[in-house]
């Protein structure tokens, strides 16, 4: 079973891809779980038409015994769907929320022990111990970092990867989600190599990954034939595939304000 | 299929045991040497104290608001490293509090990154628990995974558990939304009424169901019953039952019972029924219900002491019971059972730590010097 996680920078586009990723895999015939812990539950809303799910956090909030079938929810092609939630902005402590749902779906986890693909849609940033739960409890063993080319998802990305080397965490691959910066393959490639790593997608900007997720759908349900939808899917099959790892080694500071420029 | 709503409790506004006390209570039952607190350096300070007293070390990795933004990784594993050193352990317990769980410390880390030769117990645990027991549970979840509890015993304890919550639900500290602490009735007043009982030749059960070292102070209640009727010439039949099975229960647990049970047989008191080990005291109770109802139903009066609202009322139902606690907050749920008189011994527990021969109590005393007065 394949466990992996995809970290990166708030609004690079991480929830887009974890859930196109987990389409293609379902489209693959392998049996995929995604495990959404952005309080904006936007990873599994687009696998299960625009409906949203209850949260883990929700149900503990209210005081619900929690079971496995109140928070798993079947999508696209039977992949299953799990929402963390966690607080509203300002107040009380989103970290510990993924450390609690965390625990509790290792505990009550039978359905998720039955996949082939366990896809972790972390938030942000590792920036505190409650963010790198899912690597700290075992529950990932594959790291993924997604990035554009300009500066602040890179020096993200950067330091994730800071997070990965303290954590002994190892990183499999490097996505470029473009933003159509200048140049941005190739700081992004070079990136990735200065790391120790390679760049495993390049995901070009797209207006139809925006439309389709407007209508509830994931890329790969509602425009199959598309040539994002293709990227997609080529990616899947790297992760999949996938056997190479580093322990990555983070850039500099000025060394990153080099590579953009 | 939609979740199950959890049973709405009372919400209990006076402070419960905290669940981070009772990992540490429960990893001295296990005969840990050396209990590392991974959070600030006043949590649990109080019991940290007293289980000192008791021949467990107790340390603190005593993180500070920078411990808290940055992490209490290295001061942990430093502290783990100056302990090994210092006490030369041969179990270590790890126990977490609410600050370093809440930023999500790791245990784990620290110990593989010391890797010491001995088993060390890791308990995440906060105190942010309904039930205390909770922290017992966790516990000894770790310690059969660190592979010094067998299963079988594991599944006892949880059974026990599991009872002795809602023991404390029914009728104890946890039955209340607040509970006045009270004093009880005076020792003076119930001595002399436990008096005229043994003098006036009526029939007494005389009930030990004391929580493990609790039993230390509370047998010697019973025994000075036993005592004050002999020394009363008392025609009184005076049944003993006692939680004092040697053969139950984690090692340290069956010592209790087998040094309690030593005194007693030197003060010449013989033990009539025997209704369970000393962690048993949640459950013994319906043993007793059953014993009063096929053998002891004609019994004028009961005196209890340990963990009396752990015994049933329906068979003491025609007898005057009187109890002994060491709760404050148990006073009224006693009353509220049923219970004529309720006498607390306050400062009992911290007595019978660290100690491996019966206690004397207040009340003990109160019985004896009243009985030599009558006596003269």
């Amino acid at each position: 079973m394949k466990q992996i996680a995809i970290y990166g920078k708030g609004g690079i586009g991480k929830s887009s891809t974890a859930s196109n990723v987990a389409a293609a895999c379902a489209d693959e015939g392998y049996k995929v779980t995604i495990v959404g812990c952005d309080p904006k539950s936007d990873s599994s809303i687009t696998l299960l038409r625009g409906e949203r799910i209850p949260t883990v956090m929700e149900l503990m909030q209210q005081g619900f015994e929690i079971s496995e079938e109140d928070v798993v929810f079947e999508g696209y092609k039977g992949v299953k769907c799990v929402e963390v939630g966690g607080p509203e902005p300002g107040i009380g402590c989103a970290g510990r929320g993924i450390i609690v749902a965390i625990k509790m779906l290792q505990k009550k986890s039978s359905v998720m022990a039955d996949s082939d693909l366990i896809i972790y849609d972390v938030p942000g940033d590792i920036v505190c111990g409650g963010f790198a739960a899912p690597i700290r409890k075992g529950l990932v063993n594959d790291t993924y970092v997604l990035t554009s080319g300009e500066y602040m998802p890179l020096y993200a990305a950067n330091n994730i990867c800071k997070g990965f080397s303290r954590l002994g965490n190892h990183l499999n691959g490097v996505i470029c989600n473009s933003r159509n910066a200048e140049n941005e393959e190739a700081i992004v490639k070079a990136f990735a190599q200065e790391l120790g790593s390679e760049l495993l997608a390049f995901i070009p900007k797209d207006p139809i990954v925006q439309t389709c997720e407007r209508a509830g759908y994931s890329v790969i349900e509602k425009q199959p034939d598309s040539e994002i939808a293709g990227v997609y899917r080529k990616l899947a099959r790297s992760i999949m595939d996938g056997i190479s790892s580093c322990k990555p080694q983070p850039l500099t500071d000025a060394r990153l304000r080099e590579l953009t420029g | 299929m939609s979740p199950v709503p959890l049973q709405k409790e009372p919400t209990i506004i006076h402070p419960r045991p905290s669940s981070i006390v009772a990992a540490l209570y429960t990893l001295r039952d296990l005969d840990v040497d050396v209990v590392i607190l991974h959070g600030p350096p006043g949590c649990s300070f109080k019991h940290a104290r007293l289980l000192e007293e008791d021949g467990l070390r107790v340390v603190t990795t005593a993180l500070d608001e920078s411990g808290f933004v940055f992490g209490g990784h290295d001061q942990l594993v430093k502290l783990l490293e100056k302990v090994i050193e210092k006490f030369d352990p041969k179990r270590i317990g790890i126990v977490g509090t609410c600050a370093s769980m809440i930023i999500g410390e790791e245990l784990h880390e620290a110990v593989l990154e010391v890797n010491p030769d001995v088993p060390v117990i890791e308990v995440e645990v906060h105190a942010g628990y309904p039930n205390n027991t909770k922290g017992v549970i966790i516990t000894l979840e770790s310690a059969l995974s660190a592979g010094i509890l067998s299963e079988e015993e594991f599944q006892r304890q949880k059974v026990l558990l599991e009872k002795a919550t809602e023991v404390e639900k029914r009728h104890g500290a946890a039955s209340k939304e607040y509970l006045e602490p009270s004093r009880g009735d005076t020792k003076y007043t119930v001595a002399k009424r436990i008096i005229e009982l043994l003098k006036a030749g009526k029939k007494g059960l005389n009930i030990l169901n004391a929580k493990k070292e609790t039993g230390y102070m509370f047998a010697d209640i019973n025994a000075a019953v036993n005592q004050v009727a002999k020394e009363l010439g008392s025609t009184s039949e005076i049944i003993n039952m006692a939680n004092l099975d040697e053969n139950l229960g984690l090692d340290r647990v069956k010592s209790h019972a087998r040094n309690i049970n030593r005194d007693l047989q030197k003060m010449g008191i013989e033990v009539h029924e025997i209704i369970g080990g000393l962690d048993e005291y949640p459950v013994a109770g319906e043993l007793v219900n059953r014993l009063i109802a096929e053998k002891y139903s004609d019994f004028d009066f009961a005196v209890i002491t340990g963990v009396p609202h752990a015994i049933p009322m329906d068979n003491l139902q025609g007898m005057e019971v009187i109890s002994v606690t060491n709760g404050p907050r148990q006073v009224l749920p006693l009353k509220e059972m049923g219970h004529e008189y309720v006498v607390v011994e306050i400062d009992l527990h911290p007595k019978t730590l660290g100690v491996s021969s019966i206690v004397e109590s207040e009340f003990g005393a109160t019985l004896r010097e009243l009985a030599r007065e009558e006596g003269t």
